[in-house]
């Protein structure tokens, strides 16, 4: 077997594996956020599909699977189905440069946890994030329905707007460690330490815009249910509109997934150098978190108006990132 | 009760009298038919009496506009109630016109809050008001034929003039009225109307009404977009319609469609007995229905003149402010659901609600659609036990402890809170003068600093003797609307702590013996509550039978809704939404 075979098929197989987690994440992050919403307003939740409701997302899904799916007369087809995979494959692929875990030793092979390190992996992480955006305008546009419309323009001025202090915040954790490589981040602060004790401002913007990029409350103006019934994809139904929810919680998944590569270390904690697969554990536990502060966040606050919302990203957001990266830059050649 | 109202007003109205009545001679004359009060002015006159009254007496505030049909003398009667806004009685002003060829000046330029209330009017009873800015449909479809609340119309599959029918199966004869020809004896259409090949005519018109000219003075050319927010959509509590004119995100223009939930209450009432009606008020504002009973009580209580026993007028009083504290409860935390928060609030605010809804359930038998008051007093007493406690001690635990603390963590969440404030502050500003002319109502008027309160500017049943302050703010923003909230429950809490304390232990709830088809004395009369919502006014006319000739409801929903358009003007398309919560409307008033 040569060793380009192996590669290859340690990639496909790394790469299915991720495709079924984040799906498996998806459907389970949706029951959480049931479930803690139940928590926090005394309601019980979904219990009735399997024990605690465990089974819920499964019904789910099959419900969503076998529902009619309608396309409104005036829509334009091709787009109009084009759309939700726009959504769906950036929030995917974005997934496939973010280390999980340190190398490991398997069937006598040492195997990256992580399907690839670009040495631009942060580079390719905004592009494909930039991408992202032109699923929701074209739904918006396609569906001829001005809700929707009027949500795909609302995404497309939030999502550049917020791309921009978004961009300028994770240069923080490239400056300090002076590579664009997750792998070479996560790496630095094994050295040093977490950069959110030395960014904590970048931490700060990241998250904020972040919450913004994915649509969550309280930035979820291109989907504000009370002002534009569902936004973008108001006129979607059954698997293109599952397409839709499950790229958004995916997005949501790889924004706190890339959080905690920058600011929390990664894998990193005790004991992941004797055991390698513990990292996937911390990861994991890390991750959670961020996605259980985000949960919280939208079970908290009320959504802000589309206005202050551009507002606070031009005139807050905007200015601190700079500032941060002016501060982090000067610090660094200053102090070495 | 109503004997020494009449005896209070009577001495209060001679001046007004005086001054008007010689001013305008013969275009105005006292309203002399038995049981009636007021005056009847001439057509002709209409628009200067009201102006005088306006600007000259005080009358600064039309409660209410609405239409009674004199079958029998060929006349349409239009009734005026006007009120200072410093508080006392109604003045009560009627035009007639010819029920074939009904035109009348409109109000609409004097108080601009008859402008919907007119609307009505033309739609239920055909009278054309000359000069009204819109003068269309409101409840009932564009393509409607006939006038509903004429006495010569008649519902498809009408069966008698009154209730109680006679027996729909006579000697078991069943006859159903699906089985009937669909063109059948009682469902008429205009001669030309054909029904196979109608189709509806779309709403070009109504936004051909839209000012759709951008205001933000930008060189940028900007086309103007129409949106129908509704009638299904999540903000609108219900099936309310607004269509906006947007350019961007700002409104230049709201025009509200409603009438969606129409079942035209009002017709209904007048077949019932005067008993039936009272559950049917229930379903008005179905989530104040305590509140909904009491007005009506009021109104046919005025007529019968009957007194209301001690204890049950505190039954009463009790129950129309934990009415007060339930409705705000849920008023702020739909407020906070229209801002985007994700029902967390709301679910908060009502907790508390729960328990006062148990107290309905327990003495009423009935969680919203409560049905408790009766003429001259109320159905039930107070049960002994309710949830294995004390009643007394539960309704004391609840008002002394729960329910002030709850009020207090909603306080202390939501009313420092920096995107509340950021929303709210500011937004959808509605100065005094112009709440007062749009005859809006309840928190909306109080927010913009107008302190007019029934319970304290008329007051009725106990209040006179209960000690609560009027809230009042100043701004008339979303903001305040909120505050005021807040406040009038705390009041309305101390008022049942008072209840609870000065509460006779014992004593009769209802005057005379319980019958089912009271005789109501020929007449007519306005009987009106602080409702949760606003002023809730019920004008009844009675011909001396056992069902009312007339029965209009004064809704506080509806006629606050006049102003939402003029409040939205310039905000954006989020803001509409808060606007409208802001309000807190329930469609079962609105469309009635």
């Amino acid at each position: 077997m040569s060793p380009v075979i192996g590669i290859v098929i340690e990639a496909i197989i790394k790469s299915a594996l991720m495709v079924f987690v984040l799906a498996t994440a998806f459907a389970y992050l949706t029951l959480a956020e049931r479930k803690i919403a139940a928590f926090v307003q005394v309601r019980k939740g979904p219990n009735r599909v399997g024990p605690w409701g465990l089974m819920q997302p499964a019904a789910d899904g099959i419900k969503l699977l076998f529902k009619e799916e309608m396309v409104p007369a005036g829509a334009d087809k091709v787009l109009f189905f084009l759309a939700p995979i726009l959504t769906m494959i950036p929030a995917m692929v974005i997934m496939a440069v973010v280390p999980i875990g340190p190398d490991v030793e398997l069937f006598g092979r040492s195997i990256r946890l992580g399907i690839s390190d670009l040495n631009v992996g942060m580079l390719y992480i905004l592009s494909v994030a930039s991408v992202a955006v032109y699923g929701i305008v074209l739904a918006g546009w396609s569906s001829a329905n001005k809700y929707s419309l009027l949500g795909g323009l609302r995404a497309s001025a939030q999502m550049i707007s917020y791309e921009i202090a978004l961009g300028l915040s994770i240069i923080g954790p490239i400056i300090l460690a002076g590579t664009m490589s997750l792998q070479g981040i996560i790496t630095a602060q094994q050295q040093s330490t977490w950069y959110v004790l030395w960014q904590p401002v970048g931490a700060l913007v990241f998250f904020l815009a972040g919450l913004a990029e994915v649509n969550r409350a309280p930035f979820d103006m291109p989907e504000a249910e009370q002002e534009l019934t569902a936004g973008y994809f108001t006129e979607y139904s059954g698997m293109k509109f599952s397409l839709f929810f499950m790229g958004e919680y995916i997005k949501m998944v790889a924004v706190c997934a890339i959080a905690t590569t920058l600011f929390l270390g990664g894998y990193l904690g005790p004991y992941v150098e004797q055991l390698p697969w513990l990292g996937i554990l911390y990861f994991t536990i890390k991750t959670t978190a961020l996605l259980f502060l985000m949960i919280w966040i939208r079970l908290t606050l009320p959504r802000l108006r589309y206005d202050q919302l551009m507002a606070f990203g031009w005139k807050v957001l905007l200015p601190l990132a700079l500032a941060n990266v002016v501060v982090t830059a000067t610090a660094t050649v200053l102090l070495g | 009760m109503s004997e020494e109202e009449r005896n209070v007003v009577a001495p209060e109205q001679v001046p007004v009298a005086d001054s008007i009545v010689a001013r305008f001679g013969n275009a105005l004359r006292t309203d002399d038919r038995d049981g009636y009060e007021g005056y009847v002015v001439s057509v002709e006159s209409l628009k200067d009496v009201a102006t005088v009254l306006r600007d000259e007496l005080g009358y600064d505030y039309l409660s209410s506009v609405t239409g009674v049909d004199y079958f029998d003398e060929g006349k349409i009667e239009v009734v005026y109630h006007a009120y200072q806004t410093s508080g006392g009685p109604a003045l009560n002003f009627k035009v007639q016109v010819d029920r074939e060829n009904p035109i009348l000046p409109s109000l609409v330029s004097v108080y601009p809050g008859a402008d919907f209330q007119e609307r009505e009017i033309f739609d239920m009873y055909g009278v054309s008001f000359e000069g009204h800015p819109n003068l269309r449909r409101i409840l009932m479809w564009d393509g409607f034929a006939g006038h509903p609340l004429r006495k010569d119309w008649q519902e498809a599959y009408f069966e008698e003039e009154n209730k109680p029918f006679d027996s729909r199966w006579p000697g078991g004869d069943v006859k159903r009225s699906e089985a009937e020809n669909r063109f059948g004896k009682n469902v008429s259409y205009p001669d030309e109307f054909d029904i196979d090949n109608w189709a509806p005519e779309d709403d070009s018109s109504l936004y051909a009404g839209l000012n759709k000219s951008g205001s933000n003075g930008k060189k940028l050319k900007t086309d103007s977009l129409v949106v129908n927010m509704g009638p299904q959509h999540p903000s609108t509590h219900g099936v309310f319609r607004m269509v906006v004119a947007l350019d961007g995100e700002t409104i230049t223009d709201l025009q509200p469609v409603m009438g969606y939930l129409h079942r035209n209450h009002e017709k209904i009432g007048e077949r019932n007995t005067f008993l039936q009606n009272m559950p049917y008020t229930d379903r008005l504002d179905y989530l104040s229905s305590m509140s909904n009973n009491l007005g009506y009580s009021l109104a046919v209580e005025k007529l019968m003149g009957v007194d209301v026993p001690e204890r049950a007028e505190y039954l009463r009083v009790l129950m129309a402010e934990l009415t007060r504290v339930s409705n705000h409860m849920w008023a702020i935390g739909f407020l906070l659901n229209d801002l985007g928060a994700f029902q967390t609030p709301a679910l908060y605010a009502i907790r508390a609600r729960e328990l006062i809804l148990d107290i309905f359930e327990a003495t009423a038998g009935s969680r919203m659609m409560c049905n408790y008051m009766r003429f001259g007093g109320v159905a039930r007493d107070l049960p002994d036990t309710l949830r294995d406690e004390n009643t007394v001690d539960f309704i004391g635990d609840l008002v002394n402890e729960r329910l002030p603390a709850a009020i207090d963590e909603l306080d202390r969440f939501l009313t420092g809170n920096e995107i509340v404030r950021s929303r709210c502050i500011g937004v959808g500003v509605l100065p005094a003068d112009k709440a007062i002319a749009y005859s809006t109502a309840g928190p909306l008027l109080r927010a913009s600093g107008v302190p007019y309160d029934l319970r304290r500017a008329e007051p009725y049943s106990i209040y006179d003797r209960l000690d609560f302050e009027v809230c009042t703010r100043s701004n008339g923003d979303v903001y305040d609307r909120y505050v005021v909230r807040i406040d009038e429950m705390r009041e309305s809490v101390k008022i049942c702590q008072q209840v609870m304390r000065e509460i006779p232990e014992e004593g009769e709830i209802f005057t005379g013996k319980p019958q089912y088809n009271v005789r109501v004395p020929k007449g007519e009369s306005y009987g009106r509550v602080e409702n949760p919502k606003g002023e809730l006014g019920y004008y009844v006319v009675s011909k001396g039978k056992t069902n009312p000739y007339r029965y209009h409801v004064r809704a506080p929903s509806f006629i606050n809704l006049t102003v939402l358009g003029e409040m939205c003007k310039g905000h954006k398309v989020a803001d509409a939404v808060v606007i409208l919560g802001s309000i807190d409307i329930v469609l079962g008033e609105v469309d009635r």
